[in-house]
Formats: structure tokens, C-alpha cells, sequence
């Protein structure tokens, strides 16, 4: 997806830039990059290390503030920067990254996290706090964050592992998987594609998983206390355990589990909708993919 | 008069009074000419308080509220992006400053729509609902006549994106994908529209539409950034 | 078993229930999805629309001095909160519970907890710290005004809103008894003010 970039920067000879800076705790990691890669490794030191692989033409920037360490490059020539960064930073630095055909992977971020590009993946592995990864041409995979999450991307799909706090999953194109949640307020759309959801389910809590183009499988824990609500105009419902439906209209209903206490909405127009017991969620996807 | 029946009355007006005790209640009124009036006075005073008319606040407190939520009160700009995009267009090939637009707009959080929209007959003061015109319409929803305010929103927007495309300052790939995933979302509004058609009263089609219709508007959001940049 | 939907409350006078979900909602409908997609003037529009009825709610719930202040409060937390919501009930419908809210959570900090329920017949004369002078000169809204906070509250969303009593005991933390019983006191008293 980056060959119209690169075939502009193999006229410049490859150069390496290696600077390290020293931060105090509360600072800021500002990224920019054009083309390439940004990757962000936590490390155990209170500095911010830039390695980056880039064309002679392009100064490597990295200016220290008093809030932020700000990362870009320079070029005279005002032609696209092609970099590829390899950085390491405090595990508590709140980070801040941007790119447009970039891959922007981010490894042991115990802070806030902020990734963006437009073609491009988007990796997170850790982050707390608010921690927002949109694409608009890649997928958005998020691991093993807490906080408030939102991920977003227009054609491809999310993946979220062991998250928990308030998850915003949205993708116009794309399945959502999650798994391994703990949250009490779960927001999930697409538009085409399949949404699977194994986390908790808490009391009081609001889970809202809706596609257009695709299914809706979710793993209800036992003895969860929820009022699920269910609408599909062309699709079906199964369900692996027995539940008493008590409020039907032409395309929704409701029924309710325990003490109904939480809130639980699955959606799908087209599609068919899954209630399962979470070991059972895996088997039914594969099979399901399998088809493909 | 009597105080047991009198503490009744309220629910006997509400229609609330189990069967036996409201004919117990009826036989005692036929012959209590107090408890008659009472309960006459407490129906006039649902009556006035049914009637009571909502007025609006002396003051107009939408210049607070758009302030506090960071919408400009005035004419047409909802809030301007300019600050934030003659930071981030340090790159001097269009093709960047386009695309990093997009990126400004994923992150700004919505705050921007109105920003292509043409100027507003009168200024900002909206009183042109015309409810009654649009009472009398057919009971199909808002399908048919979803206002034109969003379909005038999606032309701006698509002619932006078209632009963009036009003038070469996006990537062919993501204005592809754009306009791709647009297909997508069309193809969904055109079937939750055709499903609404036939069954106008379905909650949930009612809210999958608007909820389509709305994802729609946020891409064009994103999209709309590829239009020439300002400068 | 009886399945309860948060946030479905029905209002009787609710205005866009009333038109027999005819345009005004659907045209309103078009607004609330612009305004979640962060179009100002769509929401300026759900403000036009809105304000009268909700600035009259604060004002008969809690008191006027402090309607506008209430308002403002309700239009910034639906421009914020319109994400969640899900067209279940007309945006009116949802508007006004959050407007409730608003307001009752506003009531206990601003330390009206005094007075809240009276058994006494005229509960007009049993409010304290209220001028009891020229009570005969009151109209009827002012009337209300001087009804002790819980009897207030619920005489206006139950005759002036069209709650259930199920809705308002649970909103206001009473069970439904209570509200009955003080939507009958509330009526008993404000007899005299009827013009």
C-alpha cells in the first residue's frame, strides 16, 4: 500500500537517525509521519529513545518541551517523508501518534494513547486512561488497555483482547471481534460485517452490539442479570439456552435474564443473532469462517 | 363529608380505584353534596393543570449553551477548524495537507458540519419548521421527506469528497475505500428505507435508518476534509 | 413476567405522541441524527423546539430563579449525551427525563430538602419559611410554586407532565403510595386557586 511513497524516496540514499532525550514523568510523546511505520516500545528508563531509517533528504526533529517530546521530520524539499521510527519510551508517557500511510504499533503503554492514520494498521498493545486508535484504511487491533477505549476504522475490521472500561467500537466495512472484556458500557456498530462479543456482562451495565451486513454472536455468562433486547428484519435468533420472551413487535423483542438489571441491545438487519454460553462462542465462529 | 371517601377521590378522577370501591364510592356520592363538590373542584384543578401553557425563558439561552458546548452561536460556522489545521498542514504537498485534514476530522469529534453548509435564510434564528406542512405528508416516516437539511448536507459533502477526487489531493486508494464504504452504507439505507416503507411504525426500523443514515453523514464528515484545502 | 424498558416512558402529552408520530418527529428525527454527528444548528434547532417546555418543567419543579440555570444545564447534557440516544420514545420523550434528572439532582444540592412531604390537608399554610401573606392572591402557578417540594413534584409530573404514579415513585425514590397521597394533598390545596 506504500509503493507510490516509496518509489519517490529511493532516489534519496537511506540514512539512520538515533538521538536519545531524557523526560520527566507527565510528558507527552508527539508523533507525525507521513509514510512508513511508527513503532512504540515501553522501556524501564525515563527517556525517550528515536531510531529512525529515513531518506537523506529528511532531518529527523525531535524537539523537547516542556510538556511534550514532539517527533517529525523536516525536509527541504517539502516532498513526502517516508520514515520508519523505532522508539522507545517510559511506559507511563501518554502517546500521542499520527500518520496517513502509516502502521503505527504501539507496545507496553501503561498511559493515555492517541493513534491515527489514514492507510494504514493500528496495533496497541497496553494503554490506560483514554486510549483512541482510528484508521480510515487499515484495522485496529487493541490489547490488554483499560480505560476509556474507542477504536474506529472505515473499511477494515477491530479487534479488541482483554480491555476493559468504557469500549466505542465502530467500522463502516469490517468484523468486531471482542474478547476478554470487563466493561459495563460496550457500544459496537458496523455496517457490514460480523460482531462477536465475549466479555462481561454487569448489572446495571449497557452493552449495544448492532450491524446491518453481518451476525451478532454474544456469550452470556451464567446467571447474568440482563433485559436484552433484539431486533433483525431478515435474520434469526438462536439461542443455546432456553429464554421466555416477553415483549414482541414485528422485528424486535425483549426478554429478560436474572434480575434484568443490565442492558443488553443486538441489532443485525440482515443477519442472524447468536446468544451462546461463552465456551461455546469459538466453535460456532470457526465454523462459521470456515465457509468463507 | 367524609374523610375516607374525600381521600379517595383523587384516584376515582384517575381512573385508579378498584372496581368494588369505586362503585362504593359512586353510591356514596349520589348522596354527599360535599364530597360532590370536591370532587368537582379537584377535577378543575387537573383540568388547569393539564392546561397550563409552556413558556419559554425570558432570556434566549442558546448563545450559553453553544458556548458551552463549543458551537459558535453565530451565522453559520459551527466552529472553525482553522487554528487547528494551519498547525498540521506543515506538509506543503496538497496530498498531505488533505489527508492529514482527515485526520484532524477523525479526532475532531463532530464539531464541524455546518462548516460546508451554505449560509441559512435569516441569519441563525430558526423558525422556518414549518411543522404543519410537514404534518400533513404521508404516514410513510421520515423516509420520504427525511428533510432536505440532510440530504443538502450529503450533496455538500459528496461534492467535496468529488472534488477532492477530482483534484488529486487524496490518495486513489483511500478515496476508493471512501467511496467504497459509501456504497456500503447507500446499499443499507436503500433496504432499512424499502423495509421502512412497508412497515413505518417499526421502531427499529425507524432507528437502523436514522442510525445508517447518521453513520453516512459521519464518513462524509471524514470525506468532506479531501475538498481543496483553505488556506 | 412484565418487561420494563428504561427510558420508555410514555408521556400523555407528549407533543410528538400526540401528532400520531407524524412529521414534526420525523423531521425531528432527521435533527437528532445531524446533532449526534455534531451539527450546531441541528441542535439549535432541538434547542428552539425544546426550550419552552423544559425551562416551564424547572421552573414548576423547582423554582424559577433558578429555571434558566437548569436549562442550560439540560441542553449542554443532551448535546453531550445524544450519542445514547436510541430513538426508542420520541427525542421529546427522552429530552424530558433527562430534564427530570437534571432537576432532581439539582433539588438535593441545592438543599430543598426541607419540607418535602406533608400530611397535613393545607399544605400551602405548613411551608416553612414561605410568606404566608397575600396566599389568596396567588395564581394558580404560583400556587404551585408554594406546594412543599415532594407534594410539588409530584403534582407537576403526574397532572402537568402525565406520569404514572409507578414512573414517579420511581424517579423521585418513593414507592407509589406515597405519590398518590401526595398528589392528593397537592390537588386538595390548590383548590383555592382556581381562578
Amino acid at each position: 500500500m506504500l509503493l507510490n511513497i516509496a518509489a519517490v524516496i529511493t532516489l534519496a540514499v537511506t540514512q539512520q537517525t538515533d538521538t536519545t532525550v531524557p523526560v520527566r514523568p507527565g510528558m507527552r510523546l508527539d508523533v507525525d509521519n507521513f509514510g512508513g511505520e511508527v513503532v512504540v516500545k515501553a522501556w524501564n528508563q525515563n527517556s525517550v529513545r528515536v531510531q529512525a531509517t529515513h531518506s537523506s533528504r529528511d532531518r529527523i526533529d525531535v524537539e523537547v518541551g516542556a510538556s511534550t517530546v514532539s517527533v517529525k521530520a523536516e525536509s527541504r524539499r517539502g516532498i513526502a517523508q517516508m520514515v520508519e521510527y523505532q522508539i522507545s519510551a517510559p511506559a507511563w508517557m501518554n502517546l500521542n501518534l499520527h500518520g496517513v500511510s502509516t502502521d503505527i504499533e504501539v507496545d507496553g503503554a501503561q498511559g493515555a494513547v492517541t493513534a491515527e492514520t489514514v492507510n494504514g494498521e493500528v496495533k496497541c498493545r497496553g494503554g490506560s486512561g483514554q486510549v483512541s486508535l482510528k484508521s480510515v484504511q487499515g484495522a485496529v487491533r487493541l490489547q490488554n488497555a483499560k480505560g476509556h477505549v474507542d477504536v474506529y476504522s472505515v473499511s477494515e475490521g477491530l479487534t479488541l483482547e482483554n480491555v476493559s472500561g468504557d469500549i466505542s467500537a465502530e467500522t463502516v466495512s469490517g468484523d468486531i471481534s471482542l474478547e476478554g472484556i470487563e466493561s459495563a458500557s460496550v457500544e459496537v456498530s458496523t455496517v457490514s460485517g460480523d460482531v462477536t462479543y465475549e466479555g462481561s456482562i454487569k448489572d446495571g451495565a449497557h452493552y449495544r452490539f448492532a450491524t446491518h451486513n453481518g451476525d451478532v454472536t454474544v456469550g452470556i455468562p451464567e446467571r447474568t442479570n440482563v433485559t436484552v433486547s433484539v431486533a433483525t428484519f431478515n435474520g434469526d435468533f438462536d439461542s443455546s439456552f432456553p429464554v421466555s420472551v416477553t415483549n414482541t413487535t414485528k422485528h424486535r423483542f425483549s426478554f429478560t435474564l436474572g434480575s434484568g438489571s443490565g442492558r443488553l441491545e443486538l441489532e443485525t438487519f440482515n443477519g442472524d443473532i447468536r446468544l451462546r454460553r461463552p465456551g461455546q462462542l469459538h466453535d460456532k465462529h470457526h465454523d462459521d469462517q470456515e465457509d468463507h | 363529608m367524609n374523610d375516607t371517601w374525600t381521600e379517595r377521590l383523587s384516584e376515582y378522577i384517575d381512573g385508579t380505584l378498584p372496581d368494588a370501591e369505586r362503585a362504593a364510592l359512586e353510591a356514596h356520592l349520589a348522596g354527599c353534596t360535599a364530597c360532590r363538590t370536591t370532587l368537582d373542584e379537584l377535577r378543575r384543578v387537573v383540568a388547569r393543570a393539564r392546561a397550563l401553557d409552556d413558556r419559554p425563558p425570558a432570556a434566549d439561552l442558546w448563545p450559553a449553551i453553544a458556548e458551552q458546548i463549543g458551537v459558535s452561536s453565530g451565522a453559520h460556522h459551527v466552529v472553525s477548524l482553522a487554528e487547528r489545521r494551519t498547525r498540521r498542514v506543515t506538509f506543503t504537498v496538497p496530498q498531505l495537507a488533505a489527508a492529514a485534514a482527515v485526520l484532524l476530522l477523525l479526532g475532531s469529534g463532530g464539531a464541524y458540519l455546518a462548516l460546508r453548509r451554505p449560509p441559512v435564510e435569516g441569519g441563525g434564528a430558526i423558525a422556518q419548521r414549518g411543522p404543519a406542512a410537514d404534518l400533513t405528508t404521508s404516514p410513510v416516516g421520515w423516509v420520504q421527506k427525511t428533510s432536505s437539511r440532510y440530504d443538502a448536507a450529503v450533496a455538500e459533502l459528496q461534492s467535496a469528497l468529488e472534488q477532492g477526487r477530482a483534484s488529486g489531493r487524496l490518495d486513489s486508494a483511500t478515496v476508493r475505500v471512501l467511496t467504497q464504504s459509501l456504497v456500503t452504507i447507500d446499499s443499507a439505507i436503500v433496504q432499512a428505507r424499502r423495509a421502512l416503507a412497508a412497515d413505518p411504525g417499526s421502531a427499529y426500523l425507524n432507528q437502523h435508518l436514522a442510525d445508517t443514515m447518521r453513520r453516512k453523514l459521519e464518513l462524509l464528515r471524514r470525506a468532506s476534509a479531501l475538498a481543496p484545502a483553505r488556506t | 413476567m412484565e418487561l420494563t424498558s428504561p427510558g420508555a416512558a410514555t408521556l400523555r402529552r407528549d407533543p410528538d405522541q400526540a401528532t400520531g408520530g407524524g412529521g414534526t418527529g420525523d423531521a425531528e428525527t432527521a435533527d437528532v441524527a445531524l446533532a449526534a454527528s455534531g451539527d450546531g444548528r441541528a441542535f439549535e434547532r432541538l434547542y428552539r423546539s425544546h426550550v419552552a417546555r423544559v425551562h416551564s418543567l424547572a421552573r414548576r419543579m423547582i423554582n424559577p430563579d433558578v429555571a434558566d440555570d437548569v436549562t442550560q444545564d439540560v441542553f449542554v447534557r443532551a448535546w453531550s449525551k445524544l450519542g445514547t440516544f436510541r430513538g426508542e420514545a420520541a427525542f421529546g420523550t427522552w429530552l424530558h427525563r433527562l430534564a427530570i434528572n437534571v432537576i432532581l439532582a439539582r433539588r438535593t444540592t441545592l438543599g430543598t430538602e426541607r419540607g418535602r412531604y406533608y400530611d397535613a390537608e393545607n399544605v400551602l399554610d405548613a411551608v416553612p419559611g414561605r410568606p404566608v401573606v397575600h396566599e389568596l392572591s396567588l395564581d394558580f402557578q404560583q400556587a404551585i410554586g408554594r406546594l412543599p417540594d415532594g407534594a410539588r413534584e409530584v403534582f407537576v409530573l403526574h397532572d402537568v407532565e402525565g406520569y404514572k404514579h409507578e414512573e414517579i415513585a420511581d424517579m423521585l425514590g418513593i414507592v407509589p403510595g406515597t405519590s398518590k397521597s401526595q398528589l392528593h394533598h397537592a390537588r386538595m390545596a390548590l383548590r383555592k386557586y382556581l381562578e
